[in-house]
């Protein structure tokens, strides 16, 4: 049996094979860095783009991001073997007025992008924007990443 | 819409027993709290009627959410130190657990994610309320925010059955997910929900809260302050992760609830950048 860790909003989990880390997603997004060669990897759950002032790291993503790289490098991984998927991001379906709280989504996916390109980690998959919420599972067995959402499930090998 | 669908929904709120229970002490207590001339000693009496609950509620007082500081021995204790409407909040958290501490199928939410979900709008309707200028109302919106879901452990099942369909009318109408349960089976989570507070003897105002907490504008004029402050907080709990299921965020955030609470853009991006502290606060009840 797989060890199944659940990581809460604003929280980064690290582990290993045979573990699968997992989260529930609505406009955060879930960061998931996998390293093929030493089969770990890591999910951050983020909540808003950008840290501005007071709060915790692993809330933003040009902060989180950076935190779990750090935290994979420590345990040995290295760089080049290391890929990401990310998820989540969605928005209200029915905005009236234009609240920014409405852009949080599309705030939190193009950071993201912008923060695990800094960091050299390509981003091979991405299953974003929308309406639904996502529970998403990291299999670190292979770093394969089970999306359910809307009653459909979707699994995404690339690594 | 289904038509035999509707008509089991109607067979099961036609039959009271067929909707959930909660213990006898909450109505009684929440009742108690909205008369100016009940003592502490007869609210002291009425719980202690109930032992399981009792020591759950001393419990609860203790926790790092309810607690003043000093600890908390018994009911008197704390009603004189915590106050009559914080007990009150106690009670429900103990008598609302069981009922929606389960896996809720349909919606598809984990065991335990309905419940965190309730807890999460009725401490961030509590929230809202204080800062702004409405604490009048922080232990009712608490109450209302903790059940305001509670129409989905009735019709779960049913939404597992329509679902596809549900959602085909979401994406192909634009209409938000509890309008198109209620084109699909004949009635959304929010009507069930106010049959279920009909049943346990429910103030009005805890009625209109589970009634219109996707449509707060549409309550009672004195009701929509209410009606507010739960629907902004469901949303941003919603876009939060916490308890979102197969319904999504495919729910509309009402602009006439922003303005009724006068909330600035500033201030609802705070409270949704605050959701991890606020979790964190309350994790022993959970």
């Amino acid at each position: 049996m797989s060890e199944l860790i659940s990581i809460g909003v604003a929280q980064i989990g690290v582990s290993s094979n045979p573990a699968v880390l997992r989260t529930i997603l609505g406009s955060c997004i879930g960061i998931c860095i996998y390293e093929r060669n030493k089969k770990m990897g890591g999910l951050a759950h983020i909540l808003l783009p950008n840290q501005l002032g007071k709060g915790i790291p692993e809330k933003y993503a040009d902060t989180a991001i950076p935190l779990l790289v750090k935290q994979l490098l420590q345990q040995g991984c290295r760089k080049e073997f290391m890929s990401a998927k990310i998820a989540g991001g969605a928005t209200m379906f029915r905005f009236q007025g234009s609240h920014s709280l409405g852009q949080i989504g599309e705030r939190n996916i193009s950071e993201t992008k912008k923060i695990l390109e800094q960091e050299g980690i390509p981003l091979l998959e991405e299953d974003t924007g929308g309406n639904v919420g996502r529970v998403i599972d990291f299999f670190l067995e292979d770093g394969r990443l089970k999306i359910k959402a809307a009653g459909e499930e979707r699994i995404y090998y690339k690594v | 819409m289904h038509a035999h669908i509707k008509q089991r929904i109607e067979s099961i709120i036609s039959n009271l027993d067929q909707l959930p229970s909660i213990p006898d002490v909450a109505s009684k207590v929440l009742t108690m709290a909205t008369d100016p001339d009940v003592s502490f000693k007869q609210v002291a009496e009425e719980i202690a009627k109930d032992q399981a609950i009792t020591t759950n509620i001393l419990k609860l007082c203790n926790s790092a959410y309810f607690s003043k500081g000093k600890e908390i021995t018994s009911i008197d204790r704390a009603l004189v130190t915590l106050g009559l409407k914080e007990v009150k909040d106690v009670v429900v958290v103990a008598a609302t657990k069981a009922i929606l501490n389960k896996t809720i199928i349909g919606y598809d939410l984990a065991k335990g994610e309905l419940w965190r979900h309730g807890l999460a709008v009725g401490i961030l309707s509590k929230k809202i309320a204080q800062q702004k200028n409405r604490k009048d109302i922080a232990d009712i919106v608490f109450t209302g925010g903790i059940i305001h879901d509670i129409g989905k452990t009735v019709l779960a099942i049913y939404v597992q059955n329509t679902y596809k369909d549900i959602l085909d009318t979401v994406r192909k109408n634009g209409i938000p997910f509890q309008q198109a349960e209620k084109e699909i089976m004949g009635y959304d989570h929010q009507e069930i929900g106010e049959r279920v507070l009909a049943k346990w003897k429910f103030p009005e105002v805890l009625k209109a809260i589970v009634q219109f907490h996707h449509q707060p504008d549409r309550a009672p004029g004195e009701f929509k302050p209410y009606t507010s402050i739960v629907h902004i907080a469901n949303t941003i709990c919603l876009m939060a992760g916490i308890g979102i299921g197969s319904d999504g965020l495919y729910h509309e955030l009402n602009d006439a609830a922003i303005t009724t609470i006068k909330l600035t853009d500033q201030d609802l991006e705070t409270f949704y950048a605050e959701i991890p502290e606020m979790m964190h606060q309350a994790k022993e009840l959970i």
